[in-house]
């Protein structure tokens, strides 16, 4: 009812301003006049049923400023009329009754002949500030200003104080509140009189709300001050004193005599049971709350404590009026959590489902077991158990071997390759014609011979080797594999993968002006470094594209001098480091002998130099172990395939092998070496394994195959020899060996080693400096397969830093 | 294949730890030690306020005000009762109170443990002395009743900035501040939670301390800070009953000449104890008008109302 609530705001207001009507007196004989037609007119409005004083009549014309309207509703507002408190009151029920008589004919009479005063204010409020008139006389669009409302925006505030609460009381605080509420109730039918007598006994003792409350009564009747002869006149603390040389200090009603001096007292102190002894200063104890109090407390602290700064004390964020803040929907996806829980319960399901099989097989083999007494599953691919060492002696293979190109971009490694290829009628003219078809419509014809080797659509179009390409051809005296790594060093862990499989590498460099120098800088060191380090012995040195400069013997003797000198320093014996110029892109002393116009050349052409190389021994003895190169999912018939070099060791069809660092078995359903399909292969011989009884998802690029009867460990941390090519501290690297590469820390740097005799020159070297050797301790980030006397690469950001020698396992 | 080509910085920052005793005198550190400014018989400001933990039957904090840039005591108590005392529990006919004391691990320069040490455990039996002696348990049988206080700035024992050594380490005299603060608030809180006591109950502290040099120079403080005083001789700490008059428990320990009384030093404590009570007083006042407004109209306002127990 919210009228009735202005009508007694204005009630209120009548009663203040009643002091100010009586100071003033002097009405001017204009208001006088004023004020008596007021009178006059007032008293017609009300009617007969009010009966009110003319002073009150005057009073309200006073403050309504002779408003005749206004003066009447107050006067009704606040007089009640003679009549029944029906019509003050009007219930919701008496309006619709009176509603339902109005419409009645029969009443409408009688209303008509008793002038029946409604209380105008009243019913004019309420059909003002029902909701549904509100907006009756507004008209639409024009809205006066003052009836238009301003939203104003909440802004996000953070809540204070401490967390928790909660609105339900617990039972016994339930009980504890009833048991208040009923002493409450005895204490008030009790007399005051009962806190005066001051024989509050501990055992009855009120509440504390309570006394708190009704302290003011008790006050005076309850101070305690020492009596002068210090005897013990109360009853109930006896047995609570003390010391006998403190002041008793009991609660009596004081005599009179006592009662002044107290009131001596506590002129000067207020609290009444202070002692001699507590002449304490009473400045008030009380301190502000500290900054960090505001912040426990918030908002209730500064209303409670009543301090009137209006400083809004909370913390906005800063950033929480930045619009793009509120544009941001952090929480629309998943969180990182969901995302990492997703991705474990995905894994989970798929081990689970794993294991589900590997139960399910075994209670089947176990079931099988029980009528076939057999425990073992019986393999699928029938092993034809040969003697492969037996075998390869018998087969009186030519030797084979794997050579590695390297050399900087675009000196022509591709090129020479696919000379080499197409004038060992390995590639028909026919496909070279079409390769040269092709690079001249991209406008690339030297590019043909290249893509012999390029063959992805990515290396055509760029011009530069992506990944290894490996070919083989064969001569009278052995089988070569070529493979032709990539020059450009964005790919230079694909070259080490291709180096790690060679027995021995071929240096392209180009001898054209300029580009030689920037080869020397650019990958052409590199690479020799790292084949060197990876553990390639022997090198030929290609000297390509003579036919630019016309065969100038001095210029080749240069790059030939400068060469030798760097491979020397690189740990190249000189006796296995050769130079052969020739010519790729022609063809000249690659398979055909050199031009006339090379006649001061005399040596071997490229493949004569390629047959005098002394092929390494295998160790075929050794246990197997064949490293992943490629891992390819084929058709209906073999759907799983590996390829890889055979490091060491044999293998044949039918066998078991074992996967690192997944851990996982698997079965060889075939072998084919250079696409043909064989029974068996041997160590130094790439291979292409078709497998089966094993999830793709355990192998990868750079694993290594082994046998499970001595399987390689997959280790955490190891010490190695290690050729600095930069300086190297503990720091972060990547350890690559083959295509796996690991994320590492140099942890320790124990020695620096002699290059010539392996004694330690100098111990825990705080930087090993480019180019010394020295003995380091790696730590690996993940468990990796590595074996004594293996070689690694470690490199940091795209630099080799060094490369070495697995030593030991720690 | 691991991301290669992004440089991961560090995990976490640090910042080099600084010494004070391997500094040399420079402006912005102050070297000297901290000196009482106040009176002898002049108490630190106290600020207390009930109602800290929504959760709890009833809670209370508070905290010493400091004139200097020194550390001031701050304490959080919650009370939790009385409630039902677990099934497993024997019968009581009183209220089972039990009192727990904890340091926040940085409450003290020396970083606490986890699990209470000996001293906490120490000042939690002295905090359950003193409260066992002012609530009425025989009004809730077969209920418990778990006052916890937790210390978020504690009081040093000895200022900081002494190198070790030059004057041996303080004897737990913070403890004793602490503790008067501790019965204090739980005081506080146990009002706040509606258990009926006999009285308000207050710490006080009083000490001996080492002004000058030579023996004339000891003399007796209110609320000692031990860090202001070159040395602190004895001192003692009371949980005192203001309007009955009594001492629940008393905690005094030290060498003082024999010029001063071990009465003289309760009685101090006992005056500082019943200084405190008028903090209390308006604390809880204060509470009691926020939970009924009418009696707050009733009487007209705060200031109107004058109270003792």
């Amino acid at each position: 009812m919210s009228g009735h609530r202005r009508v007694k705001d204005i009630s209120y207001d009548e009663e203040d301003y009643d002091d100010y009507d009586e100071d003033d007196y002097d009405l001017s004989p204009e208001d006088r006049e004023q004020m008596r037609i007021g009178t006059i007119k007032v008293k017609e409005a009300l009617g007969p049923s009010y009966n009110i004083p003319n002073k009150q009549i005057e009073d309200a014309l006073w403050d309504s400023y002779y408003d005749v309207a206004k003066a009447t509703t107050n006067l009704k507002s606040t007089h009640t009329p003679i009549q029944s408190k029906k019509q003050r009151q009007e219930s919701r029920f008496d309006r619709a009754a009176g509603s339902a008589a109005q419409s009645s004919p029969a009443n409408k009479k009688n209303e008509s002949a008793i002038p029946y005063p409604l209380p105008i204010s009243a019913s004019c409020c309420h059909s003002f500030l029902h909701t549904e008139n509100f907006f009756q006389d507004a008209p639409w669009g024009n809205i006066p200003s003052d009836r238009l409302g301003v939203l104003v925006p909440n802004s996000i505030r953070l809540r204070y104080g401490l967390l928790g609460g909660s609105s339900k009381p617990s039972k016994l605080a339930a009980l504890a509140a009833a048991r208040k509420k009923k002493e409450d109730e005895k204490k008030a039918g009790t007399t005051p009189s009962s806190f005066n007598s001051g024989n509050l006994e501990t055992g009855k003792s009120i509440l504390l709300l309570h006394r708190l409350g009704n302290k003011q009564s008790s006050h005076s009747s309850q101070p305690s001050t020492p009596l002068p002869d210090g005897s013990i006149t109360g009853k109930e603390n006896v047995g609570k004193y003390i010391t006998p040389t403190l002041p008793n200090r009991q609660k009596v009603k004081p005599t009179p005599a006592i009662e002044r001096q107290i009131r001596d007292v506590s002129d000067t102190v207020d609290h009444s049971e202070d002692t001699p002894a507590r002449n304490i200063p009473r400045s008030d104890l009380r301190a502000n709350p500290s900054a960090f109090a505001h912040s426990m407390f918030g908002k209730s602290l500064s209303q409670a404590v009543g301090s009137n700064d209006q400083e809004d004390s909370a913390f906005m964020l800063p950033y929480l009026s930045d619009p793009d803040f509120a544009k941001l929907n952090a929480f629309a996806g998943p969180s990182p959590d969901d995302v990492v829980l997703n991705a474990q319960a995905k894994g989970a399901k798929g081990t689970k489902s794993q294991s589900k099989q590997s139960i399910g097989k075994a209670t089947k083999s176990a079931t099988e077991g029980s009528d076939s007494l057999s425990v073992q599953e019986p393999p699928k691919v029938k092993s034809k158990n040969l003697n492969v060492l037996e075998e390869f002696e018998k087969s009186k293979l030519k030797s084979s071997a794997n050579f590695v190109v390297i050399g900087h971009v675009d000196h022509g490694k591709s090129t020479l390759m696919g000379r080499l290829l197409y004038d060992l009628k390995v590639v028909d003219q026919r496909s070279v014609d079409k390769l040269r078809k092709e690079a001249e419509n991209i406008g690339k014809p030297s590019f043909a011979l290249a893509w012999v080797m390029d063959q992805t659509a990515e290396e055509r179009s760029r011009g530069v080797t992506v990944d290894v390409a490996t070919n083989t051809f064969e001569t009278d005296r052995a089988r070569y594999t070529i493979l032709d790594a990539p020059g450009h060093q964005d790919f230079i862990p694909n070259m080490i993968a291709g180096a790690s499989q060679a027995d021995f590498a071929v240096l392209v460099i180009d001898s054209s002006t300029n580009s030689f120098e920037s080869g020397l800088r650019g990958q052409t060191k590199e690479h020799a470094l790292l084949a060197r380090s990876i553990g390639v012995q022997r090198i030929i040195v290609v000297v390509n594209k003579m036919d630019t400069i016309s065969w100038f013997e001095s210029r080749f003797q240069e790059i030939a001098q400068q060469m030798s000198a760097f491979l020397s320093s690189a740990g190249f014996s000189p006796k296995n480091v050769s130079f052969i110029p020739c010519a790729g892109l022609t063809g000249e002393n690659v398979v055909l002998p050199a031009p006339s116009t090379a006649s001061w050349y005399t040596g071997n052409t490229f493949l004569q130099e390629l047959d005098t190389c002394e092929h390494s021994t295998c160790p075929l003895e050794r246990p197997l172990r064949l490293t992943v190169s490629d891992i390819f999912r084929g058709g209906i018939t073999n759907p799983l395939s590996i390829s890889g070099r055979i490091d060491a060791g044999s293998l044949q069809v039918g066998d078991t092998i074992l996967s690192m660092p997944a851990n996982e078995n698997a079965t060889i359903r075939a072998i084919e070496i250079d696409s043909e399909s064989v029974d068996w292969a041997v160590a130094g011989q790439i291979a292409t394994l078709h497998l089966a009884d094993i999830d793709p998802v355990h192998l990868r690029v750079g694993d290594i195959v082994c046998t499970p009867s001595a399987p390689v460990t997959n280790i955490k941390s190891f010490t190695a020899k290690i050729l600095a090519f930069d300086h190297v501290l503990p720091m972060h690297v990547d350890v690559f060996r083959g295509r796996l590469n690991v994320p590492a820390r140099v942890a320790k740097l124990l020695a620096v080693l002699d290059k010539a005799t392996g004694e330690p020159v100098k111990k825990k070297p705080r930087v090993v400096q480019p180019g010394l050797v020295a003995r380091v301790v790696v730590e690996l980030e993940r468990a990796m397969p590595l074996e004594v006397r293996e070689r690694v690469v470690l490199r940091t950001e795209g630099a080799t830093v060094a490369a070495g020698l697995v030593e030991g396992l720690v | 294949m691991t991301d290669r080509r992004r440089i991961n910085g560090p995990p976490s920052g640090t910042q080099t730890p600084i010494f004070a005793s391997t500094l040399k005198q420079t402006p912005t550190v102050r070297l000297s030690p901290p000196t009482r400014t106040r009176e002898p018989t002049e108490l630190r400001k106290i600020f207390l306020k009930t109602g800290l933990v929504p959760s709890s039957s009833g809670s209370a904090y508070l905290e010493l005000q400091h004139s200097s840039q020194l550390t001031s005591l701050k304490i959080t108590c919650t009370a939790h009762g009385p409630r039902p005392l677990p099934r497993s529990a024997p019968f009581s006919p009183q209220l089972v109170l039990s009192t727990t004391v904890k340091f926040a691990p940085f409450a003290s320069r020396v970083r606490r443990g986890y699990v209470r040490d000996s001293a906490e455990r120490d000042l939690a039996v002295h905090l359950e002395t003193a409260l066992r002696g002012v609530v009425l348990g025989d009004r809730w049988p077969k209920s418990g009743c778990d006052v916890v206080v937790t210390v978020l700035e504690g009081e040093e024992d000895a200022w900081w900035g002494d190198v070790a050594g030059a004057r041996e380490r303080g004897e737990g005299w913070g403890l004793m501040c602490v503790l008067a603060g501790c019965i204090t608030v739980a005081s506080a809180a146990i009002m706040d939670a509606g258990i009926d006591c006999v009285d308000l109950i207050t710490g006080g502290v009083a000490a001996v301390v080492e002004e000058g040099g030579g023996k004339r120079g000891e003399v007796m403080v209110l609320d000692p800070c031990p860090a202001e005083h070159r040395n602190v001789l004895a001192a003692c700490v009371v949980g005192y009953l203001a309007s009955r008059d009594e001492i629940t428990e008393v905690w005094m320990k030290g060498n003082a000449s024999a010029a001063i009384s071990a009465e003289e030093l309760i009685e101090k404590a006992v005056g500082a104890a019943a200084a405190t009570k008028a903090v209390l007083e308006e604390a809880i006042k204060e509470a009691a008008f926020v939970k009924f407004p009418e009696l707050a109209k009733s009487r007209g306002g705060l200031n109107d109302i004058d109270m003792n127990g």
